[in-house]
């Protein structure tokens, strides 16, 4: 479940694969729900003149499972193709494809019933005398049928992924906590000051405090971008105590809106990956740039830092690009935006979401 | 008097380091580095008898610097401190080296001097490997006046030749006591051997030739002197390199 919520970005297509046999059994399911609604539906009318309901339901079953089956078959082989459309343009296809097919299906059986050999058996009488109403007739009630599976398989995707997507934030958040690496050290730093700069010392104790209780916090509140700007500065505190003269980093955020609505500890992993990977390698340090803007209502963020020649992608950074999207995407659904890649000797993570101000929260 | 040098990249670290060294006393603080590589030209002319060596910095890291001390002709004792990372205590744990965790603690401190071990290179190699350390970004040289670094992307190829193996490079040609299987192991994919007793770079690698009594020879940028290709290696040289 969590590596299918991993995966993210592009939306798996919502209908179930048919090929499998649990699927197939669902399809036998609705065909006999549906025959029992047909057949039930034929019991009414002038008493006598009603057919066998058992008889009625036989047909019925018979004729659908071929239907059923037959339509599992085509949602099962044209699932590749299906999966590439968007949701609309999926759900208009398959209306298309099945309705077709039980038009089809319908000729068919028109023509075996009506046959000589048929007719000798009995069956003539199942049949109107022309073909036209009775294949209208279930190419309607199929629409019908298949828009409400349709719909009933819609939702229950779309629960089921907000509950994994739920999970995975989850999970992310505890992994992207603050690194033990950086604990430790800050924790070395702290027992260096306190001899030599006890102020200092308990500023940045004070720091370390309010960094954990930000990283505690539950992960599900959101909190004001002035909130979050301020946690990103401790952190970067407490790195240029450890790091001395190698770290800069370059605030460029005065356009951005100060009351705007973000998960918690949106910024400041950003700028934990941007120091552990970008500044602490390198023998000379660096600088981290951070610049915010406001275009309408879209607030955009983006965080740069130098990357070394040769270094490749690493499992943390991923880890906690993953939880700021997933969290994103949780809070303002598509609109949210988190891309990151590098560019030349840069790497860099672009935040892009809607502008809705703390009091606006519902 | 031990003679003591501080390795470490981060400034409030040395500086816990010099302020517990004061009060442990009997102990001399002949320098302090802020990285691998100064770390070595301090301690090949300070003669340090300890170093105290962080794992974690920036440029060569502490295993490749403790690797090259290990070339020096009076290597140190090596006290490798680290604030966090499985790989290398786990290997400092199982091949008894001694190693401090950060914030150090004054006795444990103390403890690891008086027993300070110089590490030896085959030891030293089998730890870089189980803490996952970084390949080395250079091989050391030892000369007259204390460690030459050589970048390995410098490097053109290793020769193998009785006692010692040459290493020629962009900038001359120095003698190193790596074994060309030890370098090989270490070095692949980047360095291929092409005969029992040499060893190229693949970025300096320009064509291969071919002479008329079918000996294979390869030639490098920026290099006159063809080398022999063992008849063993040269089919598949030319698969590998479309040569």
């Amino acid at each position: 479940m969590l590596r299918q919520a991993l995966r993210s970005g592009a939306e798996s297509f919502y209908l179930p694969d048919f090929c499998s046999s649990r699927a197939a059994l669902g399809i036998v399911l609705i065909v006999e729900l549906t025959a029992i609604l047909l057949a039930l539906a034929r019991q009414g009318g002038a008493p006598g003149a009603a057919p066998d309901f058992w008889a009625e339901l036989a047909r019925a079953s018979l004729f659908l499972l071929w239907v059923g089956l037959v339509c599992a078959a085509l949602l099962c082989w044209s699932r590749k193709r299906l999966e590439r459309l968007t949701v609309a343009r999926g759900s208009a296809a398959v209306l298309l494809l099945l309705s077709a097919a039980i038009a089809a299906i319908s000729a068919a059986a028109y023509f075996i019933g009506r046959s000589q050999l048929a007719i000798g058996a009995g069956t003539a009488a199942f049949f109107p005398s022309t073909a036209g109403p009775f294949l209208l007739r279930n190419v309607a009630i199929g629409f019908v049928i298949i828009a409400i599976a349709l719909r009933y398989f819609y939702v229950t995707h779309q629960w089921r992924r907000n509950i994994e997507m739920r999970a995975a934030a989850r999970v992310h958040a505890l992994q992207a906590r603050i690194r033990p690496h950086f604990l430790f050290n800050s924790m070395n730093t702290i027992a260096s000051l306190t001899r030599s700069d006890p102020v200092l010392a308990e500023q940045a104790v004070q720091d370390l405090a309010d960094l954990f209780r930000a990283s505690l916090s539950d992960q599900r509140q959101t909190i004001t971008l002035e909130e979050e700007l301020e946690v990103a500065r401790t952190y970067q505190r407490i790195e240029e105590l450890r790091l001395g003269g190698r770290l800069h980093v370059n605030w460029d955020v005065d356009r951005l809106p100060r009351d705007a609505r973000v998960p918690g500890l949106l910024l400041q992993p950003l700028i934990e990956n941007a120091i552990y990977h970008g500044i602490e390698p390198r023998p000379d340090g660096g600088t981290v740039s951070v610049v915010g803007e406001l275009a309408g209502e879209l607030i955009t963020i983006i965080v740069r830092n130098p990357v070394a020649e040769r270094q490749s992608e690493r499992e943390g950074n991923r880890l906690a690009l993953a939880n700021i999207r997933e969290r994103l995407a949780l809070l303002y659904g598509d609109i949210a935006l988190v891309k990151a890649g590098r560019f030349e000797h840069e790497y860099i993570v672009t935040l892009r979401f809607p502008h809705v101000s703390a009091q606006q929260k519902a | 008097m031990l003679k003591v040098l501080i390795v470490d990249d981060e400034p409030p670290a040395r500086e816990r380091l010099r302020s517990l060294l004061a009060e442990i006393g009997d102990t001399e603080i002949v320098g302090e580095a802020g990285g691998g590589a100064e770390a070595l030209s301090q301690a090949g002319a300070l003669s340090p008898d300890v170093v105290l060596l962080d794992v974690r910095m920036p440029g060569m890291d502490g295993i490749e610097a403790a690797r090259h001390l290990s070339t020096l002709e009076e290597p140190p004792a090596v006290i490798f401190t680290t604030a966090y990372d499985q790989y290398a205590v786990n290997a400092f744990e199982t091949r008894a080296v001694g190693y401090l965790l950060k914030p150090i603690r004054k006795e444990k401190l103390a403890a690891a001097l008086a027993q300070a071990d110089r590490l030896t290179r085959p030891q030293l190699q089998r730890l870089a490997a189980a803490a996952r350390a970084e390949r080395r970004t250079h091989i050391a040289a030892r000369n007259r006046e204390g460690l030459r670094l050589i970048p390995i992307d410098e490097v053109q190829y290793f020769f193998a030749e009785q006692k010692y193996t040459t290493v020629r490079h962009l900038r001359g040609e120095d003698l190193i006591e790596d074994s060309l299987r030890a370098l090989e192991e270490e070095l692949a994919p980047d360095f291929v051997r092409i005969h029992r007793n040499a060893l190229v770079a693949v970025r300096h690698l320009d064509r291969i030739e071919r002479n008329a009594e079918g000996q294979y020879f390869v030639r490098l940028r920026g290099s006159e002197a063809p080398l022999a290709v063992s008849r063993r290696m040269a089919g598949e040289l030319r698969e590998r390199f479309r040569l």
